[in-house]
């Protein structure tokens, strides 16, 4: 286990950066499979169930980028 | 519509400015790219050639330097007014090269409404635009006669946003939208709409009084307000947030993508010859993609500063 707290910085990066992406795609495909559920069901709902899920999918997104955020600040600085 | 915008550049120029003054200009490490045909291939995609670091252990170093010489702000030059810098930085020139492309394609759009005509070209295209803000967007969420009179800020928003956003995808521009000074502005913008919006409609007292909902049981009450009164402030906090990331991380991904070809040269040349269709083709395909999140971004900002402008226009209680 090194460490040197830059390349403890290095290491922590990239778990964070894998977790990060584990939690945001999960989240994000379980959206997109209720969405597309939901235009299958009722495709002349599918405007509607498009926009919805964008907006959910941008949300969604956006704490993933919080956490990202702090992922790059470690491995930057 | 252009009164708003100009008083929304006002109001983010300063704290723009002013946050300019931590960001010295980063030098990236000083000698150019060696004779390799592949540095010649990344400018092509609009990235200034990166710098190659002397020793592989500071590759990373180098690497990680313009990387953030890229996405970070540059100061061109000093102008201080009252002990505040307010010397032109990228960001700031291309923010206001944003505004004033706004003004100038609505200037633009305006004239086919001249003598009752109707518009063709740009102006039904923005029309188009302007008509799904204002029916999408602000009617369904701040309801009919309050949203006509939030309609310029939402159009404002999300006009300034796309446009800055899309001029930060042509070669040596910089997105200003993705400097936490900008999108803070933005954000403190659409916490005074909201703010406003419930004072003017209820007036100072009852603004505040109506965030707490009648009926409710006496042991929530002393939850409830210290919660509210949080998320007025968390609310344009994950606003200015989630814009900044998305703007730079975009970026950050093209320029990380490029980067690979240097990365890659500095193991062997062959490597670095081989990365280049590799890393161009997936940088193209992130640039393709920033296209649509700049939209995408757009839309969300707006849409979110409209439903919180109508949860306090409009409580559900």
């Amino acid at each position: 286990m090194p460490t040197d707290p830059k390349a403890l910085a290095y290491f922590a990066a990239g778990i964070g950066a894998g977790l990060t992406i584990m939690g945001g795609a999960a989240g994000i495909g379980r959206l997109a499979a209720a969405a597309l559920e939901g235009i299958a069901r009722q495709p002349n709902a599918a405007g509607d169930i498009r926009g919805a899920m964008i907006v959910a999918a941008g949300l969604i997104e956006g704490v993933t980028f919080f956490a990202l955020i702090v992922t790059i600040l470690l491995a930057i600085k | 519509m252009n009164r708003v915008l100009l008083a929304l550049l006002a109001a983010l120029a300063l704290p723009l400015a002013a946050a300019a003054q931590e960001h010295a200009p980063r030098a990236t490490p000083a000698s150019p790219a060696e004779a390799h045909a592949q540095a010649a291939a990344s400018p092509a995609q609009g990235e200034p050639a990166p710098a190659h670091a002397e020793t592989p252990e500071e590759e990373e170093h180098g690497i990680a330097q313009v990387l953030m010489h890229h996405v970070v702000d540059a100061r061109y030059g000093h102008f201080f007014v009252a002990g505040v810098d307010l010397g032109p930085t990228k960001h700031l020139v291309f923010f206001g090269v944003a505004a004033l492309l706004v003004i100038g394609i609505v200037q633009i759009s305006l004239r086919g409404y001249r003598e009752g005509g109707v518009p063709s070209g740009l102006g039904s295209a923005v029309e188009a635009l302007v008509v799904f803000v204002r029916d999408e967007i602000a009617e369904k969420n701040i309801g009919h006669d309050d949203g006509r009179k939030f309609t310029p800020l939402l159009l404002s928003f999300f006009f300034f946003i796309l446009v800055a956003a899309l001029l930060g995808l042509l070669p040596f521009s910089a997105t200003s939208t993705g400097n936490i000074s900008v999108t803070l502005g933005l954000a403190f913008v659409s916490f005074l709409a909201q703010q406003y919006g419930g004072i003017s409609k209820f007036g100072m007292v009852h603004h505040f009084m109506g965030l707490v909902p009648p009926g409710l049981p006496p042991w929530l009450v002393p939850i409830m307000i210290p919660v509210e009164i949080l998320s007025m402030f968390t609310k344009p906090f994950a606003l200015m947030v989630r814009l900044f990331a998305n703007m730079l991380a975009g970026h950050m991904v093209i320029t990380t993508l490029l980067l690979l070809i240097p990365l890659m040269a500095a193991i062997s040349t062959a490597l670095g010859v081989f990365m280049i269709p590799i890393s161009l083709g997936l940088s193209l395909f992130i640039l393709f993609l920033e296209l649509l999140v700049a939209f995408i971004q757009a839309y969300i900002f707006t849409l979110l500063s409209a439903i919180f402008i109508g949860m306090y226009v409009h409580p559900a209680h």
